[in-house]
């Protein structure tokens, strides 16, 4: 059988082309290309070289439109043993190509050409085309006869010419020779044979039926001369006179020959026409060729010789010429049956031939599956031929059914505009179920697995180390469940025996293992975060940056913010960490040579390194890289140098495939098998780098662990900034944020802000003042408050400490290259400070109580002495004689009534010592009329520190007893006395309200005033929240300790003339007797006066009384036993007051027996008004306000 | 019962979504891999015919050496392809059509996504049991 057979085959004249002399190979494809292209010269163009020596016994030959056709078989072929059968099969003219240059001896030329021409006996024409020859060679060609032929040096197109003129005239040469053959045959008849008469017997019988079937044989043979010589018309002539003989004497092979001939003649009769009649008579002459090359068959089936390859030869010529998709049925049964020879054929390469020519033609209907399946065949075949050129061949044939098994390596597809699948799906995120299932059609895993594993073979027998490799890379990395650990071995180490043979650097577009997959782009650490710059505000950074702590935002929603597609920035210089996972799911070890981001902009440079992955596992590794410029950066996969051949590994690719392990449509996911958690699809983010920028990085001094303070305490922590930057910072600005913001005190912004811009390199400190928080009673760190004390060095949790936020940025524009239009402004940076601060449990304050006492005033030695100060109001600033008088602050010989004090409870849970100090801010004296005692820093009055052991609690005293108002005024009661007024008043409710507000504003005002400071060694120190204490703690008797009681009541000692103005005090009475040495003496008349001051605004009538008791509480002015007698008027006294001043009364007291008295003095309000009754909290507008003054000591010696 | 019979549901995406040897000859793996590459073949030729017929049942559309294919084709283009030595149409067809029934009830099932691989054992073991009853 022979390749490329067809209907007109039988009208092309075969010429071998022969190679003479050596030829480098690229001259001789020169040659050869030059010379295929003139497979056709028209008769109308050979007539110049075409003389008629005789009448031509092609008489119809159509000398305008017909031609010759050649076929070109390059290095020749055998001669066929049916060359007589068919004429066409014989080689009619040989033609020798010679370079000169490397065939110097012409000579020696025509001598090898001659002896090549031995080999071809049918070659009716015979010439050598010497191509380039030397000046010598010119010269001496001339008498070399005409079988050598020169071609003069020259340009292409020359040559080009010269050999057109050439094959006219090999044409015209033919044709002559034609000529002279039809002529000699059909004069003294010609004797041909087949393989198939030499098997006849040679009975007499049959030589008399072989000489009446040798007429129409010679009719068959100079008809396909005829057809040689392109004249179909007389070939068909022929063809008639042959069928009519070969029918009368039976001889059915030669019957068809001469009707396959005539479908020929008719075809090239009808040149280019394609009616359907013609059409019917080619398929009906066909089908009776086809019949008739079975019939010997089937007539002499002891014949050894077939004719079985000229059925199939027709069968496939026929199908050839109706292979049309509209006829596909009827060409599919024809090859069909022809496929379904091949088992009877009994020569291999026959059998490779018709599945040769079957794949094609199945190819060219469009039935790739079954050209694939067909080419499978042939390349089975060739593998079964045990040599290196055949394996070439099976490996190429399979390269071709990879398309339809869906096998292709990358390198193929890649260029052949294959639909891209994958990023855009990949990208849509969801996509539906459908579209996935139709990621992964024609997965016929078996059949791929088998192609792969051929293609694997014949490379490896071809001697291709790099189709080999590739295709065990392939087979490995989509098969690797189906092949068993053993198998995956011995792939790893076909890979690696292949990778031997290769140059070491070699690419492969296949990639094999491991699995690659995008794992995560990791944020960049929080001191190098970058802030998008807004260069219109001055507040650059917001808006830009999620405010806040929280990931999420629920108002930043609605803006049009594709997640999957998020942006990410990229710093020259600076460098990148990408995170992606390897799987290798295969069972054995794994090395990966190096692995790199692969990454195809150019502004990139990735560091590669090497892992190790045992079986069956996975491996989350960190690739970073720099990048150099700026741009944009797409990683599309990283590039992995394994099993000694570079791939590039597409995290595309494995993105899809995972995609359908998930939906069950491929064979295993590798990662999940590898035990690999589910990750979620990452997507290759918008990359783009910038200009470089400038870097601050923070450290705290001292120490960058966390600062241990207890509650409360107070502490400068000193910030060290430098920018490790090229860029300088030209912008910056701090601010606070996370939780505790309120426990920063004071940040030195100006200390920052003054040393812009900072420049590359230079540092700048700030001083931030920071106060302990509180514990909450919900923070885990309360509970354990012993143990962190235990493990100090420890970082506190970042959740509960402030955090100093500093934006800053570099220059606005780059460095001599103003106002460029379109230029982004480069982006500024985020720095978050975190002030570690480990809060411990410090003092912590139990309850707060309020405690009264009452101190009478007694008389002693020591008196203090009024002092009169500059602004007028008097002042009396007790001079303390002792230490224990300034604990509290009262004078206890002017006593104290209704003396209150603030205890409030501390306990030390700690393993240190607290010392408490308590200081009371007093208002200063800023009202003219105020008549307070002030205090202008209580602290310097020297309370003496408390000092708190470990593990003890102690209690505080804070005296009240400065806040009391100077005036009883009726603003305080205002409100309250409308409400009264008004009963209808319908804003009752909201004056109360306001009440209560008022009365909370003047509690806290009281409260801040009270600060309770501790220190602990040397350099702890703070301050204690106690507000809430205290506040509970006052709430209820406010009222008592702010306002002054409306009268006050004062006894002295009207002794002598020296008029002793003593004013008293809110609850103060001083009693004096000067120069008496203080002592009062009994059986003596003592002058007294009683003071009532008025300390409202309004004049007040009343009826005072003074009673006077014994130690015993006796009264002792009046009763049986009375003890003490008196001069004037002691009860019942009406005494009108004017507001804010104070009206005296005089009496006289005689003491009988020496010892302690105590006078007291009352009285009752004659017509109090409201705001008197609400001071009093009378209840009933009738009942009568009573006023009672402090008790007053009096201490009577005894005259001796 | 045919001595070699190779069943295959193909989808309309062409997968193989259920493969059997469903043959009483000995199986070689070999031959499984060529049964399949046949059937495989079978594709461009039953993708001409289907759009050409009412028909679901296709009969014998290609054969190879001794083996034919016959194929029935679904709605839903779905392929059942069978590829057997023996010439008993109205077996193989009462054997698809029984075939269909059951496929019909594995597309019944929610969590099937049709064009994927058919995993269930029960509807290999039915097949089976159908192939024996009518090859």
């Amino acid at each position: 059988m022979e390749p490329d057979v067809s209907i007109e085959s039988g009208c092309i004249i075969r010429i071998a082309v022969l190679p003479i002399g050596s030829i480098p190979q690229v001259q001789l494809r020169d040659y050869v290309s030059m010379l295929v292209r003139h497979n056709k010269v028209e008769l109308s163009a050979i007539s110049s070289f075409y003389t008629e020596h005789q009448k031509s016994p092609f008489a119809n030959q159509p000398w305008e439109t017909g031609g010759l056709r050649f076929k070109f078989m390059v290095g020749g072929s055998p001669a066929s043993p049916w060359e007589d059968f068919q004429s066409n099969r014989k080689i009619l003219a040989v033609i020798g190509l010679c370079h000169c240059p490397s065939s110097p001896d012409l000579d020696v030329v025509a001598d090898q050409f001659a002896t090549a021409c031995k080999r071809y006996s049918s070659a009716l024409v015979e010439r050598c085309f010497a191509f380039c020859p030397g000046d010598s060679q010119l010269e001496d060609g001339g008498k070399k006869g005409n079988n050598v032929v020169l071609f003069p040096p020259a340009d292409r197109q020359t040559q080009e010419f010269h050999l057109q003129t050439m094959m006219q005239d090999i044409a015209a040469s033919l044709l002559m020779e034609f000529e002279k053959w039809v002529l000699r045959a059909e004069s003294a008849g010609t004797i041909v044979k087949t393989p198939l008469d030499s098997q006849a017997s040679l009975s007499s019988e049959e030589v008399i039926k072989a000489k009446k079937r040798r007429l129409g044989r010679a009719q068959k043979t100079i008809g396909d001369y005829c057809l040689l010589a392109g004249s179909p018309v007389d070939a068909n002539a022929h063809y008639s006179t042959a069928l009519e003989l070969a029918r009368l004497t039976g001889d059915f092979f030669w019957y068809a020959g001469a009707m396959e001939g005539s479908v020929c003649a008719l075809l090239i009769d009808r040149m280019g026409q394609k009616d359907p009649a013609l059409e019917e008579e080619v398929r009906y002459r066909y089908s009776s060729v086809i019949l008739h090359y079975r019939k010997p068959f089937m007539q002499d089936n002891a014949q050894r010789v077939s004719t079985l390859s000229f059925e199939l030869e027709a069968t496939l010529k026929l199908a050839r010429f109706l292979c049309r998709r509209e006829l596909a049925k009827e060409v599919v049964e024809l090859l069909m049956a022809a496929a379904d020879g091949a088992k009877s054929l009994i020569d291999a390469s026959d059998r490779l031939i018709l599945y040769v020519e079957i794949a094609r033609l199945f190819g060219a209907l469009g039935y790739q599956r079954k050209a694939a399946f067909f080419s499978r065949q042939v390349a089975q075949l060739y593998l079964q031929q045990d040599n290196s050129l055949a394996a070439i061949s099976a490996m190429q044939v399979l390269a071709m059914t990879t398309k339809a098994y869906r096998v292709q390596s990358r390198a193929i597809s890649s260029q052949s505009p294959n639909k891209e699948i994958g990023s855009t799906h990949a990208d849509a995120g969801k996509m539906h179920l459908q579209s996935v299932v139709s990621l992964f059609e024609s997965q016929w895993s078996t059949l791929q697995m088998v192609v792969l594993r051929e293609i694997l073979m014949s490379s490896i027998r071809a001697g291709d180390p790099l189709a080999a490799w590739s295709a065990a890379a392939r087979l490995l990395r989509s098969y690797y469940p189906l092949i068993t650990p053993a198998g995956q071995s011995g792939l790893a180490s076909a890979l690696r025996n292949s990778a031997e043979r290769l140059p070491s650097g070699t690419r492969c577009a296949d990639p094999a293992l491991p699995f690659v997959r995008l794992h995560s782009f990791p944020l960049h650490p929080s001191e190098m975060d970058i802030v998008k710059r807004n260069p219109g505000k001055e507040e650059w950074w917001v808006g830009s940056a999620p405010p806040g702590p929280f990931i999420y935002t629920p108002f930043s929603k609605g803006e049009p913010n594709n997640s999957n597609k998020q942006e990410l920035i990229w710093i020259v210089g600076e460098p990148v960490q990408v995170l992606v996972e390897l799987a290798n799911p295969c069972g054995f070890d794994l090395m990966v040579d190096s692995i790199y981001l692969s990454v195809h902009s150019g502004n990139f440079d990735a560091f590669p390194i090497s892992v190790s992955l045992p079986p069956s596992s996975s491996k989350v590794i960190s690739l970073s890289g720099i990048p150099t410029s700026v741009g944009s950066v797409t990683i599309p996969g990283c590039t992995v140098h394994c099993f000694g051949v570079i791939t590039e590994h597409l995290f595309r690719d494995v993105d899809n495939l995972l995609l359908g392990a998930a939906q069950g449509l491929v064979l295993s996911d590798p990662f999940r098998c590898c035990g690999s958690p589910k990750l979620r699809n990452v997507s290759v983010p918008n990359i783009s780098v910038v200009s470089p920028l400038p870097l601050l990085l923070s450290h705290v001094i001292g120490s960058d662990c966390a600062a241990i303070l207890y509650e409360g305490e107070i502490r400068d922590v000193w910030i060290s900034l430098a920018n490790a930057g090229s860029v300088p910072v030209e912008q910056a600005h701090i601010s606070l944020s996370g939780k505790n913001q309120d426990s920063v005190i004071s940040v030195e912004c100006e200390a920052l802000s003054s040393a812009l811009p900072l420049k590359p390199g230079a540092e700048v400190m700030i001083p931030v003042t920071v106060k302990a928080w509180q514990l909450g009673l919900a923070d885990p760190d309360n509970a354990a408050g012993k143990n962190i004390s235990g493990n100090a060095g420890r970082m506190s949790k970042d959740g509960s400490s402030p955090m100093l936020v500093i934006h800053y940025a570099g220059p606005l524009e780059p460095p001599g290259n103003s106002a460029m239009n379109g230029y982004v402004v480069p982006p500024g940076r985020r720095l978050v400070v975190p002030l570690h601060i480990c809060v411990q449990q410090g003092l912590s304050f139990v309850k707060a109580r309020l405690l009264s006492m009452e101190i009478p005033a007694h008389v002693s030695e020591n008196l203090p002495k009024p002092v009169y100060l500059e602004n007028g109001s008097m002042e009396e600033a007790t001079v303390p004689d002792t230490k224990t008088e300034s604990l509290v602050k009262i004078n206890p010989y002017r006593g104290s009534w209704g003396l209150r004090l603030l205890e409030l409870e501390l306990s030390n849970p700690t393993d240190v010592v607290f010392d408490i100090s308590v200081s009371v801010q007093l208002e200063s004296a800023k009202d003219e009329d105020s008549s307070t005692f002030v205090d202008h820093d209580a602290a310097d009055f020297g309370y003496p520190k408390t000092r708190i052991d470990r593990d003890y609690s102690s209690r505080v005293l804070i005296p009240l007893d400065h806040f009391k108002l100077p005036i009883l005024d009726g603003s305080f009661f205002a409100k309250d006395s409308q409400t009264d007024d008004v009963t209808t008043s319908r804003s009752s409710s909201f004056t109360e309200k306001s009440t209560k507000a008022e009365l909370n504003t003047s509690i806290k005002n009281l409260i801040s005033r009270i600060k309770v400071r501790w220190q602990s060694g040397r350099n702890s120190s703070g301050e204690l929240n106690i507000k809430d204490g205290i506040q509970a703690a006052l709430q209820t008797s406010v009222m008592d300790i702010l306002l002054p009681d409306p009268l006050t009541f004062g006894f002295r000692l009207a002794k002598n003339d020296t008029t002793q103005v003593d004013l008293p005090g809110e609850s103060n009475i001083q009693l004096k007797s000067p120069g008496s040495k203080g002592s009062i003496l009994a059986h003596d008349m003592i002058p007294m006066e009683v003071l009532v001051c008025n300390n409202t605004r309004e004049m007040i009538k009343m009826r005072l009384s003074i009673a006077c008791r014994d130690v015993a509480g006796e009264n002792c002015i009046e009763g049986n036993k009375a003890t003490v007698l008196w001069a004037g008027i002691l009860s019942g006294i009406c005494v009108e007051v004017p507001p804010l001043q104070e009206s005296k009364h005089c009496f006289s007291l005689y003491f009988l027996v020496p010892g302690e008295y105590t006078l007291v003095a009352a009285a009752v309000i004659d017509d109090a008004n409201d705001i008197l009754k609400a001071r009093a909290k009378a209840d009933s507008p009738d009942e009568p306000i009573f006023c009672r003054g402090p008790p007053f000591h009096v201490r009577v010696i005894g005259s001796t | 019962m045919a001595s070699t019979a190779c069943f295959i549901i193909v989808s309309r995406n062409d997968n193989p979504i259920y493969e059997a040897e469903v043959g009483s000859a000995v199986k070689k793996e070999e031959a499984a891999h060529q049964h399949q590459f046949i059937l495989h073949a079978a594709l461009d030729i039953v993708q001409d015919i289907a759009w050409n017929t009412n028909a679901m049942f296709l009969k014998a559309v290609d054969r190879f050496n001794d083996l034919v294919v016959s194929v029935y084709v679904t709605a839903g283009h779905t392929r059942f392809m069978l590829l057997h030595d023996s010439r008993n149409d109205d077996g193989i067809k009462s054997f698809f059509q029984e075939v269909h029934e059951l496929y019909i009830k594995i597309l019944f099932n929610p969590l099937y996504l049709p064009g994927s691989r058919i995993m269930s054992s029960q509807f290999d073991t039915k097949v089976r049991a159908l192939a024996r009853k009518y090859l």
